[in-house]
């Protein structure tokens, strides 16, 4: 079937790594880890405190969007919502489009999300639990339900076509980046602002991947032996797709065309992720770019560091590849990162697409050594690559799976 | 301590967000377009900086920021 071609206009992205995406893939580029230890509570107890290690998003710069917007529209909004708008709208801004009339009604939003505003919540129920209060602040719904990012997203940008948020914990991005392209493709609209976020290092989650024993103490080691476990970040991820008629038509700069998208279903189980899955969307995506299997390409893990994440993709990767996969390279960069969750999938695409551009592929960090467990052909270094095409990897709990496929243009 | 009419300004220029300079206590809430949801705001954090509480019927007749800082001074005489 033939179909529009879909292209990428602008990125954005919000990470432990720094705000932009230069920012983010200089670092990324010079190996620098942005997980830290971090110590925090919630409440004044003593007791209701969390350590480890964390990607931790500095202080965000909001100087230019409150010249172009004001405080107002900025102010109030849950660190979810807040990575979302400044990550849009650094790929609005690159994509030329701000302000653009295509965005009032050829636009859509589909963003991902895998929780909503935690902060917001945790903040409001503990002057309840801990304070005896009775009372929240009336903004509370507004702040932390899961599709605020979105509204806030439409709000600011003035986009007025089809705007919504999918759920599919830590593929929500993939899901989001893949259905926005087929909106595309079948001309439900020009452009497609999509990606997506996570704000969610705050007590009751942080407990919460704790509990389900997901988290390392120490660090991420993606395809490591000895890793432990996850380390998450927060931050959130955008690209501007486009049509590539309309993005040519104004002259648009194109950073890539984005090909294929596959999705699928373990139906296995609500934690363990099952190969099958994953290698049903890696098969899809490469069927949907027209991309044959043996033809070289850069690979964006999924790669969180947890024992059975990691094996099971390795697994995956070789079924699909077979010999073949020796002339690709995985790159895992939850290591410098961490995990975004909802965001991962975008972040993980648009630093992918960074790298087949800046033909530098960033190290994999914090590895101890190879796994017999996780042969795949691993970036140890940061190197200079010549691939022209990303595959990048998404396997949600729940076995939810979303592969995008790239190609550099 | 008494909360003083600095303080209060100050509470509403962060939580609004809105210039400080463009807050005088003659300045109605309409013509700053501060909305209902917005007071609300400023008596929470109010409550969370000061331990100041004040309630939504209270503030039903301020019309300007120095009937607003009354309301706010005279819970805060009250409490202390």
């Amino acid at each position: 079937m033939s179909h529009r071609r879909v292209v990428v206009t602008g990125m954005g992205v919000v990470s432990a790594l720094g705000q932009g995406l230069p920012a983010t893939f200089a670092a990324l580029e010079a190996a620098k880890c942005g997980l830290a230890p971090i110590s925090r509570q919630i409440g004044d107890d003593g007791i209701h405190t969390y350590h480890g290690p964390a990607g931790v998003v500095a202080p965000l710069d909001t100087t230019a969007l409150e010249h172009r917007l004001g405080a107002r529209p900025l102010a109030h909004l849950d660190p979810l919502s807040a990575f979302s708008v400044v990550a849009a709208f650094e790929a609005v801004e690159q994509a030329g489009l701000v302000g653009d009339p295509v965005l009032e009604h050829r636009t859509a939003l589909v963003w991902g999300a895998g929780s909503g505003g935690n902060q917001t919540v945790e903040e409001s129920y503990a002057r309840v639990f801990l304070k005896g209060a009775t009372s929240i602040h009336p903004l509370s719904i507004p702040k932390q339900m899961i599709s605020a990012p979105v509204s806030h997203l439409s709000m600011t940008l003035g986009v007025q076509g089809a705007a919504f948020t999918v759920a599919s914990a830590c593929a929500s991005s993939g899901h989001a980046i893949g259905e926005g392209l087929w909106m595309l493709r079948a001309g439900r609209a020009d452009v497609a602002i999509v990606g997506g976020a996570e704000a969610a290092l705050t007590y009751g989650s942080w407990i919460g991947w704790v509990a389900l024993k997901a988290m390392a103490d120490d660090a991420c080691r993606p395809f490591s032996i000895q890793r432990r476990g996850m380390v998450l970040g927060e931050g959130a991820a955008a690209l501007v797709l486009e049509t590539y008629e309309h993005a040519v038509a104004r002259g648009a700069p194109i950073l890539a065309e984005l090909s294929g998208y596959g999705a699928s279903s373990d139906a296995h189980h609500i934690t363990m992720p099952h190969g099958r899955g994953a290698e049903a969307a890696i098969r899809m995506a490469h069927e949907d770019a027209g991309l044959a299997l043996d033809h070289p390409v850069l690979i964006s893990s999924h790669g969180t560091g947890t024992p059975l994440n990691d094996k099971i993709e390795s697994q995956a990767l070789q079924n699909v590849y077979g010999a073949a996969l020796d002339q690709n390279l995985v790159i895992a960069t939850k290591s410098s990162h961490g995990h975004l969750i909802g965001g991962a999938a975008a972040i993980e695409l648009v630093t992918g697409i960074a790298a087949l551009n800046a033909k530098t592929a960033p190290a994999i960090l914090n590895s101890l050594g190879p796994d017999p467990e996780c042969q795949v052909p691993l970036a140890r270094e940061t190197q200079s690559i010549g691939y022209s095409a990303l595959v990048s990897n998404s396997f949600a709990f729940g076995g939810l799976n979303a592969v995008l496929i790239a190609k550099r243009v | 301590m008494a909360i003083t009419a600095d303080q209060i300004l100050d509470v509403i220029s962060e939580e609004v967000p809105i210039d400080r300079a463009q807050l005088n206590p003659e300045a109605t809430l309409e013509s700053l377009n501060i909305a209902s949801l917005d007071m609300i705001s400023v008596m929470f954090a109010l409550e969370d900086k000061y331990g100041l509480i004040i309630e939504q019927n209270d503030l039903a007749d301020a019309k300007t920021l120095g009937d607003l800082i009354a309301v706010a001074q005279a819970k805060s005489a009250a409490a202390s």
